[in-house]
């Protein structure tokens, strides 16, 4: 598997970093950490980097490599890159220009696969997705972020599932939140929850709501298999049935102290667009890490 | 779509079919370079194959159009650009700004400005800010560890630089694209020919008094906690220093920059500033100082194709009247205000230009403007000439100039901090002109 986790700052970063490497790490998945700077004007692409360059003769950085090195140290104080790799320190002179805005550099991984840092500049959804084509993601982990749209485009526009880091606290205890319901991506969703559970060793609340006092019969089989996959992998869990609006269900149940996982809603982008749909609205109103399986 | 419903509504009383085609065009060129749903190039391309498909022109006539003096200006003055930043010289200018400032902050910054300022009025605002910047960064370097006690520094230093360049590109029309493209429009509107040293005989003058304006309105927005920067101009002057004195290389880049500089105040009324740019660029490759291969990897070739296209769309404007229209229309609209629009109308045009540029870019903003002020009535050289000017005012947002831009790559400039400073500094840019134009 491949996991891609976008980090935007040295201050507000350490979280997705921190939940992305743990997550990959029990996918045994390669990562590749993406850092995406503002975006350059057409107008001014080439002036700026020739003056990046002329920067670099006086010893200056190019915006961005900062925040490479600041991951590199996390990726070395928590041994998921070779000692050797950490004793020759960042390779910054390997960071090769691959096209137009995109520079990348290799590294030797431990626990997970290789680990690869990249710098680009952009729009954040167009850089991600263009990223996410090129190197064929699984995952896509990312912090939350203010704007409300986002939650949005990143479930539209990438091709991967989205893991939005959503205010954890490394000092929290965590459960994991499963909604299951009979829809098509409802199963490998929980085949993920399970792997992320063992991964943070944490407690499953599996969770089926409907909408009237009736369970039909898809919901039922889909709890049953839910909760017998769960017991097979040893994993502590409870199952609960609940009725009510969905996304006011889930983000009750959630509070804070819950990591979802659910399946992307399969509805036509275009009634996505204007209509939104359960994961979508999920992601924008809860106050947890949010990761949608697609 | 804007162009669809456009196509589809009757054509405006008073205006031919195609100045009403022509007028579409530029409409959706200005929203598809506002939101580049699309690169620039493919605008552009846009623009010169509807003149031909809607009717407007020829395809020799758009192609006619497209090239132009002004065109070669702007392709020479880039690789000119390039050309000298690439020689190393900023060291030199690190090393003359210190001399010349000492180690007071406020010294450096109206040294900053006064010589971003002096230098971008000759060669372009964007090789200046190339050139000041690594010098700029040095300083805010050397000043602090901590990233919060530098930011007001950095922002100073980094502010003065941008926007003394763009102040400072108004000074001659090797100033910028914009300006040559304005006295293109002048000639070809019959308002007269501008010599070089007219033309800073006109503009100086307001250069000078914004330049300690522009130093109080930044030194109070950004006002540092450092006011004196005695080490890290020292650091500055040690890193300097190792590059040594200066090589061959670096004083023939000054002579032919010389030589295209004295060939532009004498000659360029008969060979015209573009040529004497391509001249430069010639001699800067004849002699070795830049590769070919170089001189293509950093000229931004889609803007070339983009300011030709507007430079024809702006031609096209004035021979289909479209421009004439535009112009009366909006007269008519001041008269709603006001009878007496001669204040009114250069308020307009100068303010309108102001803020184009902001958001398109000031070439471009010029290729549109420009054929529509100078039908505007009032003094058409006064109306022309102050729009050539306002278009430097990109102050405002961080996409209205590739300095603005330039800075904002540093990452130690935010957004917010254009707005902040800049509308101060528009204001102030506005009233200058304001007086200049009415007393000069």
């Amino acid at each position: 598997m491949k996991f891609l986790i976008a980090v935007g700052s040295k201050e507000f970063s350490e979280p997705t970093l921190r939940v992305g490497l743990q997550v990959a790490k029990a996918f045994k998945a390669a990562v590749t950490i993406a850092y995406v700077g503002p975006k350059v004007s057409e107008f001014s692409s080439s002036q700026v980097r020739f003056t990046q360059e002329r920067m670099e003769e006086w010893e200056f950085d190019r915006p961005g490599v900062e925040v490479l090195e600041w991951a590199f140290n996390f990726l070395a104080e928590n041994n998921y890159i070779t000692p050797t790799m950490v004793e020759t320190g960042f390779p910054k002179n390997t960071l090769v220009q691959t096209s137009g805005s995109r520079s990348e550099v290799y590294l030797q991984g431990t626990v997970c696969e290789n680990v690869n840092l990249i710098l680009r500049n952009g729009d954040i959804i167009a850089e991600l997705r263009d990223e996410v084509q090129r190197g064929g993601y699984d995952v896509t982990i990312i912090g939350g972020s203010q704007k409300r749209r986002m939650a949005h485009d990143l479930v539209q526009y990438i091709d991967s599932s989205i893991f939005i880091v959503n205010k954890y606290d490394k000092n929290k205890s965590y459960n994991l939140l499963l909604p299951v319901d009979d829809s098509m991506r409802s199963p490998k969703a929980v085949k993920f929850g399970a792997r992320v559970a063992q991964a943070f060793d944490i407690k499953v609340n599996l969770i089926t709501v409907s909408k009237t006092d009736t369970f039909g019969e898809g919901y039922t089989q889909a709890s049953k298999r839910a909760t017998k996959l769960m017991r097979r992998a040893g994993i502590n869990h409870e199952h609960r049935f609940e009725t009510g609006d969905p996304v006011t269900v889930i983000k009750k149940a959630a509070g804070n102290d819950h990591i979802i996982v659910m399946g992307a809603s399969t509805k036509n982008p275009l009634f996505k667009f204007f209509t939104g749909s359960k994961p979508i609205k999920i992601m924008e109103d809860c106050q947890c890490p949010v990761l949608i399986v697609k | 779509m804007v162009g669809i419903i456009m196509v589809n509504l009757p054509t405006p009383v008073g205006l031919s079919v195609a100045g009403y085609r022509t007028l579409i065009i530029v409409v959706m060129a200005i929203i598809l370079i506002i939101f580049e749903p699309v690169p620039l190039p493919a605008v552009a391309m846009m623009m010169l194959i509807l003149q031909v498909l809607m009717g407007i022109d020829t395809s020799n006539g758009v192609a006619q159009s497209f090239m132009s003096d002004a065109v070669f200006f702007i392709m020479g003055s880039l690789m000119l650009a390039v050309a000298i930043v690439s020689q190393g010289l900023d060291s030199r200018l690190a090393l003359g700004i210190i001399k010349l400032t000492g180690n007071k902050t406020w010294k450096i910054i109206i040294g900053f400005i006064a010589i971003s300022a002096f230098l971008s009025s000759f060669i372009g605002e964007h090789t200046v800010t190339a050139m000041m910047m690594p010098v700029g960064l040095t300083l805010v370097k050397n000043s602090g560890v901590d990233k919060r006690d530098t930011s007001k520094l950095a922002a100073l230093l980094l502010f003065s630089i941008a926007y003394g360049s763009a102040m400072g590109s108004i000074g001659t029309p090797s100033g910028g694209g914009r300006n040559v493209i304005m006295l293109g429009y002048m000639k070809e509107f019959g308002v007269g020919n501008i010599s070089y040293l007219q033309w800073m005989k006109y503009a100086y003058p307001m250069l000078l008094l914004e330049i300690p304006l522009a130093a109080i309105i930044l030194w109070f927005t950004f006002k540092p906690k450092q006011l004196i920067l005695d080490s890290a101009v020292r650091k500055l002057k040690v890193h300097v220093t190792k590059s040594g004195t200066l090589k061959g290389n670096q004083i023939l880049t000054i002579i032919i920059f010389v030589f295209v500089f004295l060939g532009w105040v004498f000659f360029s009324a008969k060979v015209g500033l573009g040529i004497i740019a391509l001249i430069g660029v010639f001699l800067y490759l004849a002699f070795g100082l830049i590769r070919w291969e170089d001189l293509n990897r950093n000229t931004n070739w889609g803007v070339i194709i983009l300011f030709g296209a507007a430079v024809s769309i702006g031609l096209h404007m004035k021979d289909t009247g479209a421009a004439l229209w535009v112009a009366e229309t909006t007269i008519d609209w001041m008269k709603m205000i006001s009878e007496d629009v001669s204040i009114l109308r250069w308020i307009v045009a100068v303010v309108l230009t102001g803020l184009l540029t902001n958001l398109l870019s000031n070439a471009a903003t010029v290729a549109v403007i420009g054929p529509i002020v100078l039908n505007m009535g009032g003094d058409p050289l006064e109306m022309g000439f102050s729009t050539a000017i306002a278009s430097a005012f990109a102050y405002l947002t961080v996409v209205a100039s590739p300095t603005c831009m330039i800075i904002h790559s540093s990452g130690l400039v935010q957004q917010s901090d254009y707005l902040r400073a800049g509308w101060k500094m528009f204001i102030m840019s506005v009233s200058v002109l304001y007086i200049v134009s009415n007393f000069w």
